[in-house]
């Protein structure tokens, strides 16, 4: 993990007390609340109507154990026991007192953490695989970049009042965990011919009311040129992202407006001017950087345990069978810990959860834990002979729930319950749909299902991406979900399309179960995932099994 | 969650707050009210009549740093002028303000003190409404001490009001008894207005003001035999900001903080660069947009001694491109960043290429120079810096 430097230390405790003085400087006069707002939300403070919401981030979704303590010591003497991973491999606080945030910062800088350009109009806490450094997949750490952007991007003097907000997600591996190309920048890790390390580059994808799949500006970057590159993006969108409009701002339009050749070419002319800053010291500190990344020193132990407990413990077979992804260790196995509960709220976790995660991961995961933009919890380097003692004791906490990757294992916003641009619910639907099919004993045979629900266009809940996509709308007065089928956020990326008229909140969850019903006659054996199937045979025979036999009463 | 919902406006917020606080102590109210950055900054405005020592004091517990704004009519008790010194020194408060009348106002339309037999609306306005209204200016909400057990139009007060769309009045006491406020004070042994032991029980300026026999109304005394009932402060006329004269002379902020503007020879605009005269361009300045190209003033880059760059508002960032931009280009003259910024984008502006801001006089006074100083060392916490040039 990356090792906060002294500079590091320093910036955060500075910019926290920076917070606490503007903070006064609001009581006092000096900050009119127009011009306070943006100083806020850099700070990741957001108001919401009834509360306020803060926003602490971890970047590319690392923390240790230390972290995670220090969140549920928040979550206890600020929030109410509790706190809610985002989509954005965030943590949020959905009570705090305004009055109380500069302390919550500054226990916060003491563990190296902060809330720092997670809400507003600036670059924001870049993301990453959640997977990075163990997944036997991956072919090389994103971490690096990750860390290089996310302290090159801290506080850029140029990037602080963009026209929306910026959004940076990097990956190192052939399956793309990261949903790189639905990003204002996506960077892969590639080699060049002659092996030499860079990125292909993409620019302007996002989800929101207008979902975009990022087109390549640039198929191979160097990597000396990342940050002057990365400036000439951001400057060309400061200077010509639309200010007009906020559902316009975002860099897909910019790019959609403009065509990727005009951009493309801006962007050089602008690379030209910015390359000429760079004398390579930053080469240097990303050799640094990259040092603090190197591989923990696996331990050499006998797996036995692993294999006998999986013959004799039914509950602890099924928890390995789908909680599991292969380490590039064969000693080693990334374990995905569950905040799906069945019919809990995708995401939350109790203080006393959080720290039970952070004993699990000094003891047995090298003392690491990775946030997923799914919302669940990742020891990412477990050995295989100490898997029955990390199932114990995550059984004992409520946390072995053995659902990922499968329906049950859904994101949702938080829609209506906190957020006031919800026009519809999105937390019960989810809970209904997972009670539904664990009722149904059916999860383990659908198989790999990504369902994403969200509680407006705004699209946090990424439905667009779902498998399966749920959108809750308010059609004159009462909730109306919308269905998209055939998203896909991998290297496959796909936008999902809509199937049909929305259904009502009592209807919603019956249309999901014809839904799986149709795919489990259509596929053509177990292996044959929902979205195989949707991409072989098209929309017709899903449609035809959500509304011939039921053409009573569906919303219109 | 993508968008913040645009700001509350003063109705929406108004009515959200009273049902948060609907049946919340007073005093948590309070706390919570003055040390709210959504809030803003507010103020007390305190008669230091009869019973105003209840909010003074819980106002002094919380924090006797809060502006507390005392208006002397010059027409009150001399006993309400010696109670108001008695208690400042007493609660520790550090920033009552002495509001009088304006000197001039005062001579053309009072002058010889009369003016309330006259008619006193007029004299109200004069001595207390306009008065509070221009010291109410950069407040964004002010604390008042009506009850509704007072009677006549307050029987119907809310805790927050909206105050014609421009602040927010607060009545903590709202909803407190008679007795409510006895026991307050009884339970904290405050010192009382000297004159609520001769049977005054609301004190206002010493002309219109009357003691209250046993039975009769509890502000009977107050304009006695009119049917005034309110002196104006209560009631939502405004007037318009008028009185602070336009001031337009510019402060110029740099690294050593505010000083005054030594550029005296004037602006061009990039239209007219084609046919300056010589003597213009042997001191040239030009204003620029910050939606300009920066390449199209290459031609000149070398021949101008100042830019002056347009922020139009501070969360319009392109200003930051614009100078970042000019300086890759190998403009090394002096470069300025002039309208709303703040004092928080110091660093921001001096990191971007600028050398100095140009502030209108508005924001010198709301953002003083210490604000500006304590952001002042930009080179230093600056992660960008590491990455450009070995050192
Ligand atoms: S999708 Fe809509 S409802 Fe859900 S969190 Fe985002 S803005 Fe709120
Ligand atoms: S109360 Fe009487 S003296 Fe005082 S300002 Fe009003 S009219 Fe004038």
């Amino acid at each position: 993990m990356y090792n906060y430097t002294t500079f590091d230390k320093d910036f955060v405790a500075t910019r926290a007390a920076q917070f606490r003085d503007q903070v006064q400087r609001r009581i006092n006069g000096s900050l009119t609340e127009d011009e306070f707002r943006p100083l806020r939300l850099m700070n990741g403070l957001y108001m919401l109507l009834h509360a306020y919401m803060l926003r602490v981030a971890i970047p590319y979704g690392t923390l240790n154990g230390t972290q995670m303590r220090a969140l549920a010591d928040v979550a206890d003497r600020w929030d109410k026991g509790y706190a809610h991973f985002s989509t954005r491999q965030n943590i949020q606080f959905h009570w705090p007192k305004l009055q109380d945030v500069p302390d919550i910062l500054e226990s916060l800088a003491k563990v190296d953490m902060h809330a720092i350009q997670t809400s507003g109009s600036c670059i924001r806490s870049v993301t990453s695989d959640h997977f990075a450094g163990a997944a036997a997949d991956e072919y090389e750490d994103p971490r690096p970049t990750a860390e290089f952007v996310r302290q090159w991007s801290t506080d850029h003097p140029e990037f602080a009042f963009l026209p929306r907000k910026f959004k940076i997600a990097v990956t190192g591996s052939a399956r793309d965990r990261a949903v790189i190309k639905l990003h204002d920048i996506g960077l892969t890790l590639v080699r060049n011919a002659a092996g030499a390390p860079g990125y292909e580059v993409s620019v302007g994808g996002g989800l929101g009311r207008t979902p975009m799949i990022g087109k390549v500006i640039r198929d191979f970057l160097p990597r000396a040129d990342l940050l002057p590159y990365l400036e000439a993006i951001l400057q060309v969108y400061n200077q010509i992202g639309r200010r007009d409009n906020k559902y316009k701002a975002r860099i897909k339009i910019t790019v959609h407006e403009h065509g990727i050749e005009e951009i493309r070419n801006r962007v050089e002319e602008s690379f030209s001017l910015q390359r000429m800053r760079f004398d390579g010291v930053d080469q240097d500190i990303f050799a640094r950087i990259e040092a603090d990344f190197a591989e923990p020193i696996y331990k050499q132990a006998s797996i036995e345990g692993y294999e006998i407990a999986r013959q004799s413990d039914p509950l602890f077979r099924s928890f390995t069978d789908t909680n599991l992804h292969p380490h590039k260790n064969a000693d080693y196995t990334i374990v995905t810990v569950s905040l799906k509960a069945h019919g809990a709220t995708p995401g939350d976790a109790s203080s006393a959860q959080m720290r039970v995660l952070a004993d699990i991961a000094e003891r047995w995961s090298h003392d690491e834990l990775r946030v997923s933009h799914e919302q669940n919890i990742i020891l990412p380097h477990v050995h295989k002979g100490d898997l029955p003692a990390v199932h114990a004791a995550l059984r004992s906490a409520g946390l072995a729930t053995a659902n990922i990757g499968l329906i049950s294992d859904l994101i949702a916003c938080p829609g209506m319950d906190y957020c006031d641009l919800a026009t519809a619910r999105s937390i019960n639907i989810a809970q209904g749909i997972a009670t539904r099919f664990d009722e149904l004993k059916l999860e383990h045979d659908i198989g790999h299902l990504k369902l994403k629900i969200s509680g407006c266009i705004n699209a946090c809940g990424h439905h667009h991406v779902g498998h399966i996509g749920i959108l809750g709308l308010e059609k004159s007065g009462v909730e109306s979900y919308q269905i998209t089928l055939g998203g896909d956020g991998t290297e496959t990326a796909s936008i999902g399309k809509i199937i049909g008229p929305g259904f009502s909140t009592d209807e919603i969850i019956p249309a999901i179960e014809r839904l799986i019903m149709a795919y489990l006659d259509l596929r053509l054996d177990a292996s044959e995932t929902f979205l195989t199937v949707f991409r072989r045979l098209g929309p017709q025979p899903f449609k035809t099994a959500l509304y011939t036999n039921e053409v009573k009463n569906h919303a219109a | 969650m993508p968008l913040e919902n645009p700001i509350l406006s003063i109705s929406e917020r108004v009515t959200e707050l009273n049902s948060r606080y609907r049946n919340q102590k007073t005093e948590d109210v309070l706390r919570d009210i003055l040390k709210d950055p959504l809030f803003g900054p507010v103020a007390l405005v305190s008669s230091f009549g009869a019973e105003a020592v209840v909010l003074l004091h819980m106002i002094s517990v919380i924090d006797p740093a809060t502006p507390v704004i005392f208006i002397d009519t010059e027409m009150l008790f001399p006993q309400t002028l010696a109670y108001q010194k008695d208690l400042a020194e007493k609660f520790g408060l550090t920033d009552v303000r002495r509001i009088t009348p304006s000197r001039e106002a005062v001579f053309q339309r009072d002058t010889d003190n009369l003016l309330h037999l006259a008619d006193r609306d007029s004299c109200c306005a004069l001595r207390k409404t306009e008065p509070l209204e221009r010291a109410l200016i950069g407040f964004d909400a002010w604390i008042g001490g009506r009850k509704r057990f007072q009677g006549g139009v307050r029987v119907a007060i809310e805790m927050f009001e909206n105050e014609a769309d421009t602040r927010i009045k607060i009545n903590p006491l709202a909803h407190w008894s008679r007795e409510d406020v006895a026991d307050y004070i009884t339970v904290n042994t405050l010192p009382r207005h000297p004159l609520v032991a001769k049977g005054y029980l609301s004190i206002g300026c010493a002309p219109c003001t009357t003691p209250v026999s046993a039975g009769e109304d509890y502000r009977a005394g107050r304009w006695r035999g009119e049917e005034k009932t309110e002196c104006g402060i209560h009631l939502a006329s405004h007037v318009p900001n008028s009185g602070e004269p336009e001031v337009n002379t510019a402060v110029i902020v740099n690294d050593e903080g505010f000083a005054p503007d030594d550029w005296d020879r004037g602006y061009s605009v990039f239209e007219d660069m084609d046919d300056l005269s010589e003597t213009q361009k042997s001191a040239l300045a030009i204003d620029l947009p910050n939606t300009f190209d920066a390449t199209d003033l290459l031609p000149w880059i070398d021949q101008i001694d100042l830019i002056r760059v347009e922020f139009p508002v501070f969360s319009d960032g392109r200003g930051f491109s614009l100078a970042q931009r000019l300086r890759l280009l190998g403009y090394h003259g002096r470069l300025r960043a002039k309208g709303h910024v703040l004092a928080d984008q110091y660093a921001m502006v001096r990191r971007s290429g600028f050398d100095e801001v140009e502030i209108s006089h508005e924001l010198a006074n709301r953002q003083p120079q210490s604000q500006w100083s304590a952001r002042a060392a930009w080179q230093t916490h600056n992660y960008q810096q590491k990455f450009y040039q070995s050192t």
